[in-house]
């Protein structure tokens, strides 16, 4: 499997995701105040609050959804801004608490996904497709099956998959688990986790998540590490 | 053939065959008679002002004020098209007036020079009258494109950001969108194209037959002004979309919500 670089020429090759006094308000309303963390290269953090407390803004500042009122964002020492952010969703691979595919097959979807002119590099994405269904624990007639028609959970695994297919080495995965049943939770979990070259920002209150050794936790509402 | 003027005494006998839908609406509840008759009001006095307007256009034939109207007339367009999406006016305003200007300019002198051709490009009966058509044509695949291109993103706002973060340009992650609005808006003017002669003869068409020109001639100006209507509005929907995008999205992709009426709120993207 060949991965993309994501290295930015002359940046920081070691920190990943950094969050450098960042503030960020919706109507008047603090979302995030003064808030600085740094997720370094294969390193699994999980963030950690209350709902509504701002998590996805997160994502969407490092995707360039959003802009922070004060203070930087940057992805593998570049800052977030409206040239770099097309570059940085090149190499990051996204997956959103509750995905939206729209309608149509999921062959219609993968081939959509894969024609992206970001993406049309890639090889061998249909065996490993036919790996990561067998996997993520999908009968092979899930192909032929409608994306409106698919369960919470099918989604959440079907918008891993595509994430993995796209053979990124960075992850931002928004409660990807919540609709799963344990069996399959802690398969999705251990996938990413001992995957020691991939980055992970997890935002999850899953104990699968959360009581793995190899994670740190970040408390969002603290602004500080979880000893 | 001779036109056949009407009187007014025969204008006020067509009034009478109002008398049906108004006994019919009496009859059975319709409650139509007031927005029947609010209707018949309006047009009649529009036309009656339009009518001694154009007159005296006509008798003036000055280029200037023939353009000058124009301009009015796409103006007016812009801002019936645009007030039936959710865009704000003021900030679309000078991309949908290049937008339809553009389109319509092109078809009209491409009529006037290659096609007619004319002496006067700018004559009056050419210039407005066509000019009208082909705007009142394209603005309303207009209204259905623009509504529906930025109401589709909107609505799927999710969908559209996922689209990006998964590595789409803002091309890529618009395309969808595009075509279908640009489909949606052309749907219509193709049905009505399609289905011509047979369903219906077109009211330009009956105009000029009932004004005395051979069936020939009527044929061969309705043939022209349908391809010049299917044309101007193509081209101005796909300029009005194109020419609005640097306005209604940032540079990260987004939608600019502050653009839209009633959605003042930063987008969160998620």
């Amino acid at each position: 499997m060949t991965y993309q670089s994501f290295d930015f020429p002359g940046k920081n090759k070691n920190s990943m995701i950094k969050f450098d006094h960042v503030h960020l308000a919706f109507n008047g309303k603090k979302i995030l105040n003064d808030l600085s963390f740094e997720v370094k290269r294969g390193e699994k953090v999980v963030v950690l609050a209350r709902s509504g407390s701002g998590k996805s803004s997160l994502f969407s500042l490092v995707l360039g959804f959003l802009e922070p009122d004060e203070g930087q964002v940057s992805f593998a020492g570049q800052p977030v801004d409206e040239k770099s952010a097309w570059e940085i969703r090149e190499k990051i691979a996204y997956i959103d608490q509750d995905v939206s595919l729209g309608d149509g097959k999921i062959p219609d979807l993968l081939d959509f996904v894969l024609k992206l002119k970001a993406n049309i590099h890639l090889d061998n994405t249909r065996a490993q497709l036919q790996e990561l269904l067998e996997y993520f624990e999908f009968d092979q007639e899930v192909l032929t099956k409608d994306i409106e028609n698919l369960s919470g959970g099918e989604r959440q695994r079907l918008a891993i998959i595509i994430a993995v297919l796209l053979q990124r080495k960075v992850f931002l995965l928004d409660e990807v688990t919540s609709a799963l049943d344990k069996q399959l939770k802690k398969k999705v979990a251990d996938f990413f986790i001992t995957r020691k070259d991939w980055t992970c920002l997890v935002i999850s209150h899953d104990p699968v998540w959360l009581e793995n050794p190899a994670v740190k936790i970040f408390n969002l509402e603290e602004g500080k590490w979880k000893p | 053939m001779e036109t056949v003027d009407l009187s007014l005494v025969s204008l006020v006998l067509t009034f009478l065959l109002l008398a049906l839908p108004v006994v019919l609406s009496l009859k059975f509840g319709f409650g139509l008679i007031k927005p029947l008759f609010y209707a018949v009001g309006r047009m009649t006095v529009q036309l009656i002002l339009i009518g001694i307007f154009l007159k005296y256009l006509f008798l003036w034939n000055n280029t200037w004020i023939n353009l000058l109207w124009l301009l009015i007339m796409i103006t007016v367009a812009v801002f019936t098209a645009v007030r039936s999406s959710a865009i704000k006016i003021s900030k679309v305003f000078i991309p949908g007036f290049l937008s339809f200007s553009i389109a319509t300019f092109i078809v009209i002198f491409y009529l006037n020079i290659v096609v007619i051709p004319l002496d006067n490009i700018f004559d009056a009966r050419y210039l407005i009258v066509l000019g009208g058509m082909l705007l009142g044509n394209s603005l309303r695949g207009n209204i259905v494109g623009i509504s529906t291109f930025y109401e589709n993103i909107r609505k799927d706002a999710k969908k559209y950001l996922y689209v990006l973060s998964l590595g789409a340009s803002h091309y890529e992650a618009l395309l969808p969108y595009f075509r279908e609005s640009v489909q949606l808006a052309l749907k219509p003017t193709l049905a009505a194209m399609a289905t011509m002669g047979i369903v219906a003869l077109p009211g330009m068409m009956t105009g000029v037959i009932l004004g005395g020109a051979s069936p020939e001639v009527a044929i061969k100006y309705q043939i022209m002004i349908m391809i010049a209507i299917v044309v101007s509005t193509i081209t101005s929907v796909v300029l009005t979309i194109l020419m609005t995008l640097r306005v209604c999205f940032n540079r990260y992709g987004v939608l600019r919500r502050e653009v839209f009426v009633e959605l003042k709120n930063k987008s969160n993207g998620s």
